[in-house]
């Protein structure tokens, strides 16, 4: 199988030669298929936006390579500025980042850099802007009159006006309130349907991670923890909560009655999954412990 | 009344300055709101719904345009008395890089009272016990950008502890945090609540956090369009999605039963509540 991003070996190291030498990431061997929806999870600390930087070559591996497309991006290293066309990377708060007088001059701010016609780049702005749900009005205020979900969606329409053949997410929802979030997750799924684009997103919130991911990775202490669908990780609760992380909340809870006794299943992470399963029980009597 | 409240908004309205002329919808309309010495209230609402504004006007940073804000029975129109009010309600803000004024953790915390005048030794008991109390006091000496963020936090909440306040007010202090801090703030303020008796109003947008006040103030388009126990809250859930907001996970999965037939014993607000209530039914079924 042919990877879209691949590790080999990946390690990372801060302060070396220093007394605080750190190893943030220790020799990581991981691939990423065209297509898929990863969600990175892991304590602040554990290493996995060290992990993401790798990806687009924000950071340069102590040693180990990470291969776009089956080729090492440091193999020349004036390749550099296309990897980071093709591997977008969205940065936490990124509307802290908007700085243009109007939000469409901010959005084409990418595509200018990669030397496309003033056409191409009208195309693409709106391409993008479609993609978030933002409006032609949208389009010519300046970033500063917008709600701050709003200014959060044209900051990410940014990196979405480059056609990443990767779009890195890191933390898209955090400190925006339900609707908005759910704004953010909506698009982030029919995004990666109509283009086929490869989307990872970092999150702390394993409720957006149970709704949207096709594969979880969990980091810790830079190491790849688990790897495996929704289910499968969300499975493992008790191994996730050792290591400091939530699980969503039905999560815990079926996770619980299990190991009362109760005859219920650990992989349940939707409030529909729980409900239809404790619907059957209930009818059956079959859940006793 | 013989008790002051804490908090009296009475008949509030506010809008935010607009440099055109058109007239900018209020972001606060008519607003009464009381708050108790002692409570713990959540604040919720979508974003521009009210929220903050409500936490600037309660601590004398906004003034309103209409109506009245008193603090513990201090009017907080007149200037004479917002030092009284701040030093009495102090609010800790969303980016905890924001608020950080001094190069070591102590001498943060040694700001407030600092600049309140008090005497150099009182300080130094004040800031040893705030720090203490939100289990800092090991990293008195410490750099504060070298602290995680829930770490920053408690520092920002042990400042205002130095003051020696009545109420706290949290604008949005866990948004920032990952699931660990959001822990360590939320423990520290109900501890500060049961033990010293500490007003809390918490604003948020996490609907596990608020399931953790006594009393829940929702708002929309700046008015508070639901007031009531979690319980009674959470368990009107097409009410809070109508407004733009969530319930916890656990509440919405014991609607969902009760909506199939299922007869539960009401709302639950928590994983504890449920996994009591599932396992009743478990054995019952």
């Amino acid at each position: 199988m042919a990877y879209v991003l691949q590790t080999e070996d990946l390690t990372c190291i801060y302060g070396e030669g220093t007394p605080l030498r750190t190893v943030a990431l220790d020799k990581i061997n991981i691939g990423i298929e065209q297509g898929e929806l990863l969600a990175v999870i892991g304590q602040t600390g554990s290493g996995k936006s060290s992990l993401i930087q790798h990806f687009n070559g924000i950071l340069r591996p102590a040693s180990g390579r990470v291969l776009l497309n089956g080729r090492d991006i440091w193999a020349d290293k004036k390749n550099i500025r296309q990897v980071r066309f093709q591997v977008g990377l969205c940065f936490q708060y990124p509307e802290y980042q908007l700085f243009e007088e109007t939000v469409a001059k901010d959005i084409a701010f990418g595509p200018r850099n990669m030397g496309l016609s003033d056409a191409e780049i009208d195309d693409r702005v709106h391409e993008a802007a479609r993609y978030v749900g933002l409006t032609q009005a949208h389009l010519d205020a300046s970033p500063f009159d917008l709600s701050g979900g709003e200014k959060r969606r044209a900051a990410i329409a940014g990196v979405i006006a480059m056609r990443p053949q990767v779009l890195i997410l890191d933390e898209p929802t955090a400190g925006l309130d339900p609707s908005g979030r759910d704004t953010i997750l909506g698009f982030i799924r029919a995004y990666r349907q109509e283009t086929g684009a490869t989307v990872i997103i970092v999150s702390h919130s394993m409720e957006d991670v149970a709704a949207i991911a096709t594969r979880v990775l969990v980091v810790h202490q830079g190491k790849i923890a688990m790897s495996g669908t929704v289910e499968e990780v969300f499975s493992r609760a008790d191994e996730l909560v050792a290591i400091g992380l939530n699980v969503p909340q039905v999560t815990r809870v079926f996770t619980e009655l299990n190991r009362r006794g109760f005859h219920v299943p650990k992989n349940v992470y939707t409030v529909e999954q729980a409900g239809n399963i404790l619907l059957q029980l209930l009818h059956t009597g079959e859940g006793k412990a | 009344m013989n008790e002051k409240a804490m908090i009296e908004f009475r008949n509030v309205t506010f809008r935010y300055p607009s440099e055109d002329t058109e007239e900018t919808r209020p972001v606060l309309q008519g607003l009464d709101l009381t708050i108790r010495p002692g409570e713990f209230v959540a604040i919720l609402g979508r974003n521009g719904s009210g929220k903050s504004t409500i936490a600037k006007l309660a601590n004398g940073i906004l003034e309103p345009d209409e109506g009245e804000i008193s603090i513990l029975g201090l009017d907080s129109a007149r200037e004479e008395n917002h030092r009284e009010i701040r030093r009495n309600c102090g609010l800790v803000f969303q980016n905890p890089d924001n608020q950080i004024v001094a190069t070591i953790v102590e001498e943060d915390v040694a700001f407030g009272p600092e600049n309140l005048g008090v005497p150099p030794w009182e300080i130094r008991e004040r800031v040893d016990a705030a720090l203490r109390a939100v289990g800092m006091y090991e990293y008195r000496r410490r750099e504060p950008h070298k602290l995680s963020g829930g770490q920053k936090q408690r520092v920002a909440i042990a400042g205002i502890l130095a003051m020696d306040p009545r109420c706290i007010i949290l604008d949005e202090a866990t948004a920032m945090l990952d699931p660990h801090g959001r822990r360590e703030v939320m423990e520290t303020v109900r501890r500060l609540n049961r033990e010293r008796g500490i007003t809390i109003v918490y604003i948020t947008h996490f609907m596990e956090e608020a399931a953790e006040a006594d009393r829940v103030i929702v708002m929309d388009g700046g008015r508070a369009v639901m007031d009531d126990d979690p319980h009674t809250v959470f368990s009107q859930i097409d009410r809070m999605k109508e407004l733009g907001l969530d319930v916890p996970q656990v509440s919405e999965l014991m609607a969902y039963l009760g909506r199939h037939g299922v007869r539960t014993n009401g709302a639950v607000l928590n994983a504890e509540e449920c996994i009591e209530s599932l396992s009743q039914l478990l054995e019952e079924a």
